[in-house]
């Protein structure tokens, strides 16, 4: 149970750590919220964008100081391996992975890029979570569209748009490739992602 | 029987939940860390280098220090709480092992072996009859055979025999390997 070496431990998902968690649900959330709910010109837009760069950059701290699994050195980004993992799913083949599978792995990269251009951008077009034109007349200013006191740039605002929808697409397809994978494989990837460690009766004998 | 095994399993939980409040409490500290670092730049791009905006960058870098050394200090709890796991489980291995050995040299029938190790967990005649299936007398004749072949007059003796090698021998994982 504590090393994940073979068969026994082969069918278990990995254990994710408290942070690894709870960076990936609040990115998860800010992304829905920002990408396809709240208003994108109001002042709960930047904020969201904010704290979801707050949880990117602890995520990718962790990346280096944290556990294990959570290491960027547990999961380097390999197209080859991700390749041979691609063939083990087709044949039907299980390898025990102590973090992302190789496939799992890229999609967190190309999130992580993605996300990191949709903020950046953000920021860069307007950062002032507390304009000083907005005033403090009510929280319902909060939710809706405002009138920023500076330009913007189109430029950045099309890269910042394109970006998003491309997050949003691959957070679809991140989606299938885990209920795709925990099928095949018979391990539940989301419980795994929600609860951390599975410790069942049977994992002691 | 269920409960023994519920044990650990609610430790774990226990743990989980003291290091999910500690990431939380992280990723705050990141929140505040990251419109910190973001304010100070822009006081540093429209005011440059006074005291006040490298005073305010100090504390930046400051807060951005505690957060390394937070998630270090989480990281080390997070490997403890495994280590501490492996080792119980290894532990509990190595017990049940020692406890094969001893019936195996007391030469115990497979249904003996059952009984003695319901009477060990803690189950009366009445629980291991019920648990087995059988008439409460054949448990009682099973184990007086049990505590004859242990060279014990009673439960408590059967019991303390092993109480007896805990002690003597402690357990632990190195071992167990």
């Amino acid at each position: 149970m504590a090393t994940q070496t073979n068969d026994g431990a082969a069918h278990a998902a990995p254990a994710w750590d408290p942070i690894v968690r709870l960076t990936h649900w609040c990115v998860a959330l800010a992304v829905i919220l920002n990408g396809l709910i709240v208003e994108d010109e109001s002042l709960i837009h930047i904020w969201i964008g904010y704290v979801a760069l707050g949880f990117l950059v602890l995520r990718l701290i962790w990346g280096v100081i944290g556990t294990e699994e959570a290491r960027f050195t547990s999961f380097p980004p390999s197209i080859a391996a991700a390749k041979v993992h691609l063939g083990d799913m087709l044949l039907g083949e299980r390898r025990p992975h102590k973090s992302h599978n190789p496939l799992g792995a890229l999609m967190v990269y190309a999130i992580w890029g993605t996300l990191a251009v949709v903020v950046a951008t953000g920021v860069m077009m307007e950062s002032d979570p507390f304009p000083p034109t907005q005033g403090v007349s009510g929280f319902t200013a909060i939710f809706s569209e405002y009138e920023r006191p500076y330009g913007d740039s189109e430029v950045l605002e099309e890269i910042h748009e394109t970006a998003a929808n491309v997050l949003l697409f691959l957070a679809l397809i991140h989606v299938g490739g885990v209920l795709l994978e925990s099928r095949l494989t018979g391990v539940n990837l989301v419980r795994a992602m929600v609860r951390g460690r599975r410790r069942t009766q049977g994992d002691e004998h | 029987m269920t409960e023994h095994q519920a044990d650990p399993a609610i430790k774990a939980r226990g743990h989980g939940s003291k290091t999910t409040l500690l990431a939380i409490l992280l990723a705050v500290q990141v929140l505040c860390a990251v419109f910190f670092v973001g304010d100070v730049a822009e006081d540093f791009r429209r005011d440059g280098i006074l005291p006040h905006t490298l005073f305010e960058g100090a504390v930046a870098l400051a807060l951005f220090i505690g957060v390394v050394l937070g998630g270090l200090e989480m990281r080390r709890t997070l490997e403890r709480n495994r280590r501490a796991e492996a080792a119980a489980s290894a532990a509990s291995g190595a017990f049940a092992q020692l406890i094969d050995e001893r019936f195996s040299g007391w030469a115990l029938t497979a249904a003996e072996a059952e009984v003695a190790l319901l009477a060990l967990k803690g189950f009366d005649v009445a629980e291991i009859a019920g648990l087995r299936g059988t008439a409460e007398g054949t448990v009682r004749a099973q184990l007086a055979r049990v505590y004859a072949k242990a060279r014990v007059a009673s439960r408590s003796q059967f019991v303390c025999l092993f109480i007896d090698d805990l002690l003597a021998a402690p357990i632990t994982p190195e071992e167990a390997a």
